[in-house]
């Protein structure tokens, strides 16, 4: 019974085994073409290096040319990744592409390769053996699935300046799912190579390619079983044909075509959202004190300097969104940055969380410098931030964008997940606890296995708070949290911001509610033109006369600078101001949720 | 989702299931169960056998080399139209598709093994050959190859023929004629470098160049599929060669001739087998006058089966056949033959017949498979001559 | 001499193809992978136009147009319209265009067999000129005339015209320009039919220029346009044009200097020197990540 269909299922194995390979780097959204040339170099290499069956044995000649295999695709991963890891998308994708085929036409012009007539590998592969190979590429996706490293690569898929913003370091995830992926491939080409007896460069060539990125994402590029769903379809498609008696020639593949083009339209999330998922539910534990497995964070004591600014400023293009300010927060602080839109506020927050590099002046964050510092390592220093356009997760559940939120203050599990250490689970409960408590924290226990681009738009800005939160930061920088919520909600809001502020939390915030503003903080500071032009006690403030003149006479001119200029919101909000009457500086757009258009909330960085 | 899982792996057994059972005959090794069905009684034209003989053949039918394949599947079906007007032994051929694909093509040998087949047809490339006649030989399904033209294909084992003659039976023949005809002494070979065909045909053409003495002055190499030359050809031009020698197949033989026209070079062009096509001339039209083509197939021998078969195929499909066509129809007319000569279609019977293939009158000449079961009949060194392929004399 | 012609004239060929390919990369952010598709189509359908349809070749080129920008239409509609708010709309519509391209070359095998084709000797005039010593025919000066002449026309368009305005605001944010009363379908689809119709004017005069067809013939020029659209700029039309030209230069001094063997390392060569140097194309413009 077996026997029979053993090829069948051999090569249902070995396009899996590819397909992980893509799966590999689309895990973490980076669309890769370049496996084809790691499947190349690593057949040829293997097959060529690895000693003789006959004086090793078949079974250790292809372990070694496995693991040649794997090293030479790793290592060429490496070496094609550390120039283009900083490609996105389709270019990434062109510039692998170009180095496929480089590989294979270098291999064409290799005397050891047989060129075109190709190399002779002797046939030891098994069905077994391959099936055996693909439950260890399976399990590794698995275990990874669940854990530190495979959320973080999650979050970036799905937002990436998020997820550096959580202190991931991106470009090491990416390169090392790179690298993962040209193992992978490498393992797939001297499988291939000891089961088809000739390799040639042309079996590797762009088409190949293609069809490993077809494998991958029909089988769903977001869930671990996905490949093989998709090696399955894509390699019974032709024995149902040829079964139901599809007569040979064009009718076939274009039936297939068609079957492909139904999949992809109509399963967005490739086979496997046809399998249901288990969602993780917090552990029920939250209240549960206990910290181990967490990393500790030493906090700034009150009074200590947390941000320090000196003669800061930004130029866009001859505009200067923000412009010599001076400005010290100290630990135990809650300040809130006032000023009309294109004032500079959102400019100089990125700024200090280290979003844009700074064109002139200086400034240390919890005692990192900003400037050239990458921002997961602000984000590591202690800085956790809000975004004005929420920036979640958007295909992750709301607990699991919390629980990439706790990125930097839970252990990496992944290697000792694969062994199943309980000291991994033991970890990844701890995190677990922690997101629990950051949801519970913002009210959102109940919706932590709804994906957040579900959540109603309020839910979602506080989820991002929670995401926040859950880096158990120093400083917490929210930007216009309050946006889009009602005056119920907003008043939920300010007390849970002065309850983090009992904690021992700094936070900096913007907000256009300038009601909101004086009932929170501690220290109000009005930006306006990119410059500070009142810093004090909310009364002192909203006392100040410059502040009124900046609020009243900002409506007409406000068009230049800043990365708000052009949005749609300006235009909504600055007329929001126009409209106020004078005395209403105490609360300047009163109602705001109610005036306020939902603003885009389509991502921007899908590339 | 683990019931869910299950019921994708049934659903991918049965069709794995159905897919056995489509096309399958008689299931099994094809010597026990159907045995009794594939011997007869007398032998050459009287032999009758009651059973059908199970036959497989791989081709391209889709991808890269659709054309061939489809060239291929003609002059089988042609072969076979003719054989089922024959009385005695009834064949069932069944014609694959491997998509050009090497994986296709290993399935379907495992699944013509294991539904019975007396003899597989095929595959149309070579590579494909060297990746899939190991599992017929393993099994003892004797295949006929009817295009590889590799060397080492039939070296698989003693299951394994070919009616096809390799490069290396044709072009040191063509080099020699076009030497004396043409007084080469320094020519520019072009071949493409990324198909297995082509590039042993290269091989075949410098190796036989060497041993006329004639001087390569430069190699170039394209890709197959490649159709502008032009900077290529300027580059040949430079060298000013007495003749151009090219090994490439049809898709890049049309453009290439026409080009070198074109370019004003008009040095004689020698191609391969890969240039015995009627499209040569039908295409390039005025261009292709004075090209020299060294092929397995004479396409204008007066003897009388290649006379019928060109009427035949011409009636049958309004179109001239090429090389893979004729090579095609008559590989199934020599398994006829080898089915016959023991009236058996055993497989084992079958195989034995063929290594004894002698001096048959064929489309391709009088044929005969040598002792490592490849082919062995007079190859043709044709010129191009008013349109149509002449015998370069 | 003739090299560099040769050059000029295979570069004017990529230039062509790629300009499709950029369009709808520019306004879209995404590779229409049945690109390739629709120049193989064309090109048959041109040649049937010409030999069974009798017409000359100036009739059958406005026609194949036509035929490419209804395939466009058809392109957007079935393959990237319904994913259009999809997460993973990158990814997703590479396979399904890919998935119509198959369609596409299966029906065009069904219809024309899987052997090459040309046009019928004769219908264009095979006229030759000698530019200093160098053989030119009048279809490469055709062919370089036409490719000019659409840039200049496209670049006009979309610089110009109402049209062109609404095609550059949905490339610089899709969700502003329907804000603004931009009708986005309508744009995208019409840069769709445009994009097409000039991939089915590039399959004709290609296989005019190379005297044959071939189901494959895409397929074969697209790793190079890919490689064009990277070296001139996502997007931009003249950067098509110049890294058209500038490959097919190198690829014919590569055969020269380099060696034949090499030559299709050539276009990957140049794609991975500009995305180190210059990721966003020698005439791209670097678009600014929004925060």
């Amino acid at each position: 019974m077996l026997g029979q269909y053993a090829t069948t299922l051999t090569f249902i194995a070995l396009g899996a085994i590819f397909a992980y390979s893509f799966y590999a780097v689309l895990i973490a959204g980076q669309l890769s073409l370049g496996q084809a040339g790691f499947a190349s170099l690593a057949a040829f290499s293997g097959a060529y290096l690895a000693p003789s069956g006959d004086d090793v044995g078949d079974v250790a000649a292809l372990l070694i040319a496995v693991a040649i295999g794997m090293s030479v695709g790793a290592i060429g991963a490496v070496v094609l990744g550390l120039p283009t890891m900083h490609l996105r998308g389709v270019f990434l994708a062109i510039a692998t592409l170009g180095f496929a085929e480089a590989v294979r036409v270098v291999l064409l012009n290799q005397e050891w390769t047989g060129g075109a007539q190709g190399l002779g590998v002797p046939r030891v592969l098994t069905v077994g053996m391959a099936w055996t190979a693909l439950a260890l590429v399976a399990y590794w996706f698995w275990r990874m699935g669940r854990s530190r490293y495979g959320r973080a690569l999650e979050a970036i898929r799905e937002d990436e300046l998020a997820a550096r913003s959580m202190g991931i370091d991106v470009g090491r995830h990416r390169l090392a799912a790179f690298v993962t992926a040209g193992a992978v491939a490498g393992l797939y080409g001297v499988l291939y190579a000891y089961y088809v007896r000739l390799i040639a460069p042309n079996d590797f060539d762009f088409v190949a390619a293609v069809e490993g990125l077809v494998t991958a994402v029909v089988g769903g590029s977001t869930m671990f079983l996905g490949p093989l769903l998709g090696s399955g379809f894509q390699t019974i498609v032709p024995e149902i044909q040829r079964a139901v008696g599809v007569e040979a020639g064009w009718i076939r593949p274009f039936l297939a075509g068609l079957l492909l083009l139904v999949v992809i339209l109509f399963l967005p999330g490739g086979l496997a959202s046809l399998l249901p998922r288990r969602t993780r539910m917090p552990s029920g534990a939250a209240d549960d004190d206990d910290t181990t497995g967490l990393a500790g964070r030493r906090h700034p004591a009150a009074g200590e300097p947390v941000i320090t600014l000196a003669g800061l400023g930004k130029e866009y293009g001859g505009v200067h969104a923000v412009r010599g300010v001076d400005l010290e927060i100290r630990a135990g602080e809650v300040v809130g940055l006032i000023g009309p839109n294109g004032a500079g506020k959102t400019t100089l927050v990125n700024m200090i969380s280290g979003l844009v590099p700074p064109s002139s002046g200086s400034a240390t964050v919890l005692g990192t410098a900003i400037g050239s510092t990458p921002v997961h390592r602000i984000a590591a220093a202690g800085v956790s931030r809000t975004f004005q356009h929420s920036k979640l997760f958007n295909r992750l559940s709301a607990l699991e964008n919390v629980l990439v939120g706790a990125h930097l203050v839970s252990r990496p599990t992944f290697l000792r997940r694969l062994l199943w250490l309980p000291s991994a689970r033991r970890d990844e409960r701890a995190a677990l606890r922690q997101a629990a408590r950051c949801l519970e924290r913002v009210g959102l226990t109940d919706l932590a296995a709804s994906r957040a681009e579900a959540l109603s738009y309020g839910d979602q800005r506080r989820l991002e708070i929670a995401r926040a939160l859950a880096s158990d930061p120093s400083l917490l920088i929210l930007d216009e949290p309050a946006a889009g919520m009602n005056h119920v909600e907003a008043g939920r809001l300010s007390e849970l911001i002065r309850s983090l502020a009992l904690d021992g939390l700094t936070i900096l915030f913007i907000e256009h509610n300038v009601g909101m503003v004086l009932q929170t903080c501690t220290r109000v500071v009005v930006l306006n033109f990119g410059e500070v032009i009142a810093s004090g006690t909310p009364d002192q403030v909203a006392a100040d006369p410059a502040v009124i003149e900046a609020y009243l006479g900002s409506a007409d001119d406000d068009a230049d600078g800043g990365p708000l200029a052009g949005s749609p919101r300006a235009g909504a909000t600055a007329a929001g101001a126009e409209a106020a009457p004078p005395d209403a500086v105490a609360n300047l757009r009163p109602g705001a949720a109610g005036t306020l258009d939902t603003p885009d909330s389509t991502p921007r960085d899908a590339t | 989702m683990r019931t869910k899982l299950h019921t994708v792996a049934a659903a991918g057994a049965a069709a794995l299931l159905l897919a056995s059972c489509g096309s399958g005959e008689s299931g099994g090794g094809g010597d026990s169960a159907a045995s009794g069905g594939l011997t007869g009684e007398g032998s050459g034209e009287s032999c009758t056998i009651e059973g059908e003989v199970p036959l497989g053949a791989v081709l391209s039918l889709t991808g890269a080399a659709a054309s061939y394949g489809e060239s291929q599947q003609r002059g089988l079906e042609l072969a076979a139209g003719e054989l089922a007007e024959q009385d005695g032994v009834t064949y069932d051929l069944t014609i694959e598709d491997d998509q050009t694909d090497p994986r296709q093509a290993i399935t379907l040998f495992e699944q013509f093994v294991s539904d019975g087949a007396s003899l597989i047809i095929g595959p149309t490339l070579s590579n494909a050959a060297v990746q899939a006649d190991p599992i017929a030989q393993e099994a003892g399904v004797p295949v006929l190859g009817i295009s590889n033209t590799a060397a080492g294909v039939t070296e698989i084992g003693d299951y394994i023929f070919r009616d096809s003659l390799t490069e290396q039976a044709v072009i040191p023949q063509t080099i020699a004629q076009a030497t004396e005809q043409f007084g080469l002494e320094d020519v520019v070979v072009m071949y493409s470098n990324d198909d297995a065909f082509t590039e042993s045909g290269y091989e075949a053409f410098a190796a036989a160049l060497e041993e006329e003495g004639v001087t390569v002055s430069e190699t170039i190499t394209f890709s197959k599929s490649d159709t502008d030359f032009r900077a290529l050809l300027t580059q040949a031009q430079e060298s000013d060669p007495d003749a151009l020698v090219v090994s490439a197949l049809i898709e890049a033989a049309v453009p290439l001739v026409t080009q070198a026209r074109e370019l004003g070079i008009d040095v004689p062009i020698i191609g391969g087998n890969g240039f015995n096509n009627p499209t040569l001339m039908a295409d390039a039209g005025e261009a292709a006058e004075g090209v020299v083509v060294g092929a397995a197939w004479n396409s204008s021998s007066d003897n009388p089966e290649n006379q019928a078969f060109l009427e035949a195929y011409e009636a049958e499909y309004g179109a001239q056949p090429d090389q893979f066509a004729a090579q095609a129809y008559t590989g199934l007319k020599l398994v006829d033959q080898a089915v016959r000569a023991n009236c058996s279609a055993e497989r084992d019977s079958i195989q034995e017949a063929l290594g004894q293939i002698e001096d048959v009158p064929t489309v391709l000449g009088e044929f005969s498979i040598d002792e490592n079961r490849d082919a062995d009949h007079p190859a043709v060194v044709q010129v191009v001559e008013n349109g149509a392929f002449a015998v370069l004399e | 001499m003739q090299q560099l012609l040769n050059g000029i004239f295979i570069g004017s060929i990529y230039a062509l193809f790629a300009i499709g390919f950029t369009l709808v990369f520019g306004i879209l952010d995404r590779l229409n992978l049945a690109h390739p598709a629709v120049f193989a189509a064309s090109a048959f359908v041109g040649i049937e136009l010409v030999e069974r349809g009798g017409l000359s070749l100036w009739a059958a080129l406005p026609i194949v147009f036509v035929f490419g920008a209804v395939l466009g239409l058809v392109i957007e509609r079935v393959a990237f319209r319904p994913l259009k708010n999809r997460p993973d709309a990158h990814f997703a519509g590479l396979i399904s265009s890919i998935a119509l391209a198959g369609m596409l070359i299966a029906v065009l095998q069904w219809r024309y067999g899987p052997d090459t084709r040309r046009f019928p000797p004769g219908s264009f005039p095979d006229t030759r000129y000698e530019v200093f010593g160098a053989q030119v025919t009048l279809v490469q000066v055709v062919i370089l005339v036409v490719s000019l002449a659409l840039m200049v026309g496209l670049t006009y368009m979309v610089t110009r015209t109402r049209l062109g305005r609404g095609m550059r605001a949905v490339a610089e944010n899709p969700t502003a320009a329907r804000v603004l009363g931009v009708n986005v379908d309508r744009v995208t689809a019409v840069t769709f039919a445009i994009s097409s119709a000039l991939g089915a004017v590039a399959g004709v005069l290609f296989a005019i220029n190379v005297n044959t067809a071939q189901l494959g013939m895409g397929a074969a020029i697209e790793l190079k346009g890919l490689a064009v659209i990277i070296v001139g700029g996502m997007g931009s039309l003249p950067g098509a044009l110049i890294g058209g030209l500038l490959l097919g230069l190198a690829e014919v001094f590569a055969v020269q200097y380099i060696g034949s063997s090499w030559v299709n390392v050539i276009a990957f060569g140049l794609l991975f020197v500009i995305l180190l140097l210059r990721p966003q194309g020698l005439l791209g413009a670097r678009k600014v990540r929004e925060v």
